[in-house]
Formats: C-alpha cells, sequence, structure tokens
C-alpha cells in the first residue's frame, strides 16, 4: 500500500510541475510582398531632387503616397487595403500570409472601395491602413472618405536657366467616383526569401505626367482636391497614375 | 503514518513550484477610448496601472524635479491652459527662458513623435529631457530621484507601481507617461460635430449639445474645409484635430530656428515644425513654435494674409503666393467661432488630472 502511495505521489510531484511543451514544430508561414520602385523614365527616383519634364520644367516631388484596395484574385483576397507612403515606408506597400499559387493574376483598386471608403476611420484596428492613426492626412473627415493618391512637389516652369522651384502643385484624388481598377495578369512572384515571395512594380513618375494625350501641364494644372470645378485634371491625374503603375 | 502525512505535505509544497515573488500587484489601469478616436498603443513595457497614473499625477506637480525645488512639470504646462504655458517662452529655475513655446499635453498618447522638432519617438523618452535640461528643471536625475528615495510616500508609491524598490529615472518617466495617456480631451462642442457628421452614435447628451451649435459655428467649420475658404483641413484633420507631419506654415522668408532640419539635418525640412492639434486652442495662447502670435485672431490673419515664401513652404499652403486665403472679416469672424468650438472645458476641470495635493 505505502508503495502505491509513493509511486503516485512521486508520479504527481514529476507531472506537477511540467511546463507546457512547445508546440509541434510547423511549416513557417509564407509571405507574399509588394513593393513599389518609383521611377523618372529611365532615371531612378527620389524625392526632394530636381527632374526636368519635357516642358523643360525643373520639378521635385515632395510626397507620393496612395491607396490599394481590394487586392485579390478572383475570389481569394492578398488584402483589403493597402498604403503606400514612399517618404515613410519606402518602397514598401504589404506583406501578407498567402500563397502565391493563388495570385497569378491580381485584380485590385487604386484608391478605397466604396464599402470601406465611408467607414468611421477610428474603428479599423490599428494595424489597418485605413485606421485614422495610419491614414493621418489621407483622410478627410468630413466623411467624403480617404484621398486615393496624393502628389505634391514643387516645379520651376520657367526657363530662364536658373533652378527655383517654388511653384507648388498638389494633387488629392478622392471620392468613389475617381476609384481606378487594376488588374495585372501574369504575376511572377520572386522569390527573395526560404519565407517570402515578392512582386515588384515600377511607378513612373515621368509617365505620370507625359501619358500621350494626357499630359499634366504643371503651369496651368497644379491643384486639384477632388472638388467640384476640377474634375477633368482629377480624372486626368487618377487616370495618368493608373498607367503609369507597371508591373517590373 | 506521521512520516507519510509529512513526506506528502513536502511533496505537495515543491510540487506547487511557485516562483513569482510575494509582492503587490499594481491593478490594471482601463483607458475609456472615446468611441470617435482610435484605440491608443500602450508601449508593452509601460502597462497602464492604476498605481502608476497616480504616481505620474503626483510625478507631474512635484517640485523636488527641479534643482531648487521651485518648478514641476505643471509649472509650464498650467491646466487652466490646456496644460500648455501662457508666457511666449518658459522659464527655467535659473530664469532663462528657451526659444519655443511650451506644446499643450493633449492627447499625447496618440502622438508619435514629440517636441515641435519631433527629435523624441515616444512620451517615456520626451518627460526624460526637462528634468536635466540646464534652461529647464537643472537637475541631474541622480538628485532628481535621491529627492524622491528620500521620501517614503514616494518609495511606497513606486514600489506599488512597479512591484520592486527602487527609484530611477525610467520609472519616473514611465509613472508621468502613463498619467499623461490618461490626459484624454474629447468632449468638445466639436467633438459632436464630428461625430455627427461621420454618422458615428450620440448620447443623448451629446444630442442635446449638438442642438446648441448654431449656424455660426457650423458655417465656420465649412470654412475651415473649404478649399476655397480658410483651407485648414489639410493639417488638422480628424478627431485629434491635426495630421501626423512637419510643416513649414509659412512664418518667415528666412529661418532663425531651422526647426526638423536641426535634427534630419535634411535642408528639405528647414522651417519645418510639428503640427500642432487645434483641440483646446482657444486656451493654448501664444500660439507657433515660437510664440509670436498672442491671439487666435493673429493667427487667422497670418493665414489669411500673412503668409511669407520660403524654399521648403508646405505645397498644401495653396494661396502662399497671395500671401494666404484672403478671408474677408465675417469669414475670419466665422473662422474663429468655429475655432472656439474646439474647448474642451470637461477636460481642463477634470480632477483626476488637479494636483493630488
Amino acid at each position: 500500500m505505502k508503495i502505491r502511495i509513493y509511486l503516485l505521489l512521486i508520479t504527481f510531484f514529476f507531472f506537477s510541475c511540467t511546463k507546457d511543451k512547445k508546440k509541434t514544430d510547423s511549416a513557417p508561414d509564407k509571405y507574399l510582398s509588394i513593393h513599389i520602385q518609383p521611377i523618372f523614365g529611365n532615371s531612378n527616383f527620389y524625392l526632394d531632387s530636381i527632374y526636368e519634364t519635357q516642358e523643360g520644367y525643373k520639378v521635385k516631388f515632395l510626397d507620393i503616397k496612395f491607396y490599394l484596395s481590394a487586392i485579390r484574385n478572383g475570389n481569394d483576397t492578398l488584402a483589403k487595403a493597402a498604403l503606400f507612403d514612399f517618404r515613410s515606408t519606402g518602397n514598401f506597400l504589404l506583406k501578407q500570409v498567402a500563397d502565391a499559387s493563388k495570385f497569378s493574376s491580381i485584380q485590385g483598386n487604386i484608391g478605397v472601395i466604396q464599402s470601406l471608403n465611408h467607414q468611421d476611420p477610428s474603428a479599423f484596428p490599428n494595424d489597418s491602413p485605413l485606421n485614422i492613426s495610419n491614414a493621418g492626412a489621407m483622410h478627410w473627415s468630413w466623411n467624403t472618405g480617404y484621398i486615393f493618391v496624393v502628389i505634391e512637389g514643387k516645379a520651376d516652369t520657367i526657363p530662364d536657366g536658373t533652378t527655383n522651384p517654388n511653384h507648388n502643385f498638389s494633387f488629392h484624388v478622392g471620392s468613389d467616383s475617381y476609384l481606378q481598377s487594376l488588374n495585372f495578369s501574369n504575376v511572377s512572384w520572386q522569390s527573395i526569401s526560404e519565407t517570402e515571395k515578392r512582386l515588384s512594380l515600377n511607378l513612373d513618375v515621368l509617365s505620370f505626367l507625359q501619358n500621350p494625350g494626357q499630359e499634366i501641364d504643371l503651369k496651368k494644372e497644379f491643384l486639384t482636391h477632388s472638388g467640384a470645378g476640377s474634375e477633368v485634371l482629377t480624372l486626368k491625374v487618377a487616370e495618368n497614375f493608373k498607367q503609369a503603375l507597371k508591373i517590373q | 503514518m506521521k512520516k507519510e502525512i509529512v513526506f506528502l505535505m513536502i511533496l505537495f509544497f515543491l510540487s506547487s513550484c511557485r516562483k513569482d515573488k510575494v509582492g503587490f500587484k499594481a491593478t490594471p489601469y482601463s483607458l475609456e477610448i472615446p468611441s470617435h478616436f482610435p484605440e491608443m498603443v500602450i508601449p508593452s513595457d509601460n502597462p497602464m496601472t492604476t498605481e502608476g497614473v497616480e504616481l505620474g499625477r503626483y510625478l507631474f506637480y512635484e517640485k523636488q524635479l527641479s534643482g531648487d525645488n521651485s518648478i514641476r512639470c505643471a509649472s509650464c504646462h498650467l491646466p487652466q491652459h490646456s496644460f500648455s504655458d501662457p508666457n511666449q517662452f518658459s522659464k527655467g529655475i535659473s530664469g532663462i527662458s528657451g526659444t519655443r513655446q511650451s506644446m499643450a499635453l493633449i492627447n499625447l498618447g496618440w502622438e508619435s513623435f514629440f517636441f515641435w522638432d519631433g527629435r523624441k519617438s515616444s512620451l517615456e523618452q520626451q518627460i526624460l529631457e526637462p528634468v536635466p535640461n540646464p534652461i529647464e528643471m537643472h537637475q541631474s536625475w541622480k538628485d532628481a530621484t535621491a529627492k524622491l528615495n528620500a521620501d517614503l510616500s514616494y518609495r511606497n508609491r513606486f514600489f506599488r507601481a512597479f512591484n520592486e524598490e527602487g527609484i530611477d529615472s525610467i520609472k519616473v518617466a514611465k509613472a508621468l507617461a502613463q498619467f499623461i495617456r490618461t490626459m484624454i480631451s474629447s468632449e468638445s462642442k466639436f467633438d459632436v460635430m464630428y461625430k455627427f457628421e461621420n454618422k458615428i452614435p450620440l448620447t443623448n447628451t451629446e444630442k442635446t449639445i449638438l442642438l446648441a451649435v448654431d449656424n455660426e459655428e457650423w458655417a465656420g467649420y465649412d470654412l475651415f474645409k473649404s478649399l476655397n475658404g480658410a483651407d485648414c483641413f489639410h493639417c488638422h484633420n480628424g478627431p485629434l484635430m491635426r495630421v501626423k507631419k512637419f510643416s513649414n506654415n509659412g512664418l518667415d522668408e528666412t529661418f532663425s530656428d531651422i526647426g526638423r532640419g536641426g535634427i534630419t539635418g535634411n535642408q528639405n525640412d528647414q522651417g519645418k515644425f510639428k503640427v500642432p492639434t487645434l483641440r483646446n486652442i482657444a486656451l493654448t495662447a501664444p500660439y507657433m513654435h515660437d510664440g509670436r502670435f498672442s491671439s487666435l485672431d493673429e493667427v487667422i490673419e497670418h493665414y489669411s494674409s500673412g503668409i511669407k515664401h520660403s524654399t521648403t513652404i508646405d505645397p498644401l499652403i495653396e494661396f502662399a503666393s497671395q500671401g494666404g486665403v484672403q478671408l474677408d472679416s465675417q469669414e475670419k469672424f466665422l473662422l474663429k467661432k468655429f475655432l472656439l468650438t474646439l474647448t474642451d472645458y470637461n477636460f481642463i476641470n477634470n480632477p483626476k488630472f488637479k494636483d493630488p495635493n
């Protein structure tokens, strides 16, 4: 009897101190990421640097930001929304756990789809790019929703041989009617590590300004907030931006 | 049989495997986040506790943090001025003034950079600066914490807040940060207007407040948001009434204080300063990083006709080329009416933020 009791107690003693075992190792998550490289024609692109347009304008860009939303392939969603902010986060657009085989094509929208665009911006999770803390100036608080695309800078449009970019330009595209759809087929995800595959896009800023037949003349077309009276320029900005975004 | 019982008890004692120290466990503090605000991100190494918040409140009003025991945080962040300083420049214990205006302490739990030039990226880091600063409290942290250590009530408060003995600068900063994170302002007339237009449910009290918003205040709000009106919203937006950025808002053609540029070394940042919240703006005069404007009227006049052009001026100051947005006297009146709706009297009168002594 005694021996039984001792055995029981010893068994109890050993088991009582057992720490939680580590979970069985599982395969690491596989990530898909999208990065975007702004370029200026055939040149590298940097904010605050001076570039020359075909009209001979000297131009420097101060900010390039935009939202993509409903990023998916058919019924498979890659991300509800992603915010590109070149000054703050560089080339990064998004990184998600996902299977590359499901995303051989990608559809999405430049801007925020209507079903998300008018929700309370404080109610999105903290890690959502749509949360007001992350959106910041990319949200217009009187409920027109998010700014889809922001391009801001300064230009020198006077060809006097000097470089004095003091002419501000500011393109803010927003409101549901300016949402632009995207469709990339034959997407090739490049492995950059054992756990991450990446899609790299280019954003050609020169092409944005000089889309054939839809050129933006910064001397005369330098301001839109998507309000009444600036519909033509807003649409031009939205469409030019769309065609400037391409797979590398 | 006795031996067996003793053996059993020893085994039971050992098997319990308790490693926890016997000590005081601080009470988790639950912040009440307003329904129209985003969640506040609390640093994982400084969780909010009731004891930590209360300690921070004592420290906020504690003169022993200054070299000659003459000033405290609240000396330059006065509650009735929405925790800012009505003086253009605050004076430290040596009578030396700084060169920048004390910033109001409102909703800092949502900020991610601090000071006018954004040189600190957390509240805890920011708090570490004023005590040793020779033109502010001018006391080494070693001396400051020695004074606190000599005070039994503080030793007890620190123990209860951090569950260990000892007082150091990090704990002081953490406790103060906890207290400051509780300083949430969300009960102004503007908040009700914001919630109404964003279709966020209103309480019965808020519905009553909404009815009290007059036409001039709504018209002022429209002007505030209008691109062809006052055009303020680009930098003062959302429930926090600011955007996270540094901006050159056209104060000078050349800069005696280069602001953010002094931190980044980037010429493109020269003359840029943190965009402050407009909450309680009627209480936080004087205005701008150098307190150059003593009244809201002067501020409005600046944006209306006083904009000066410079290389780094914010491109969102869209009417810079004509000196500003050119408001007429009626528009200035309406804009000011709206700015006054941003005053939150419940915030400045909140007994939880007052001197505990």
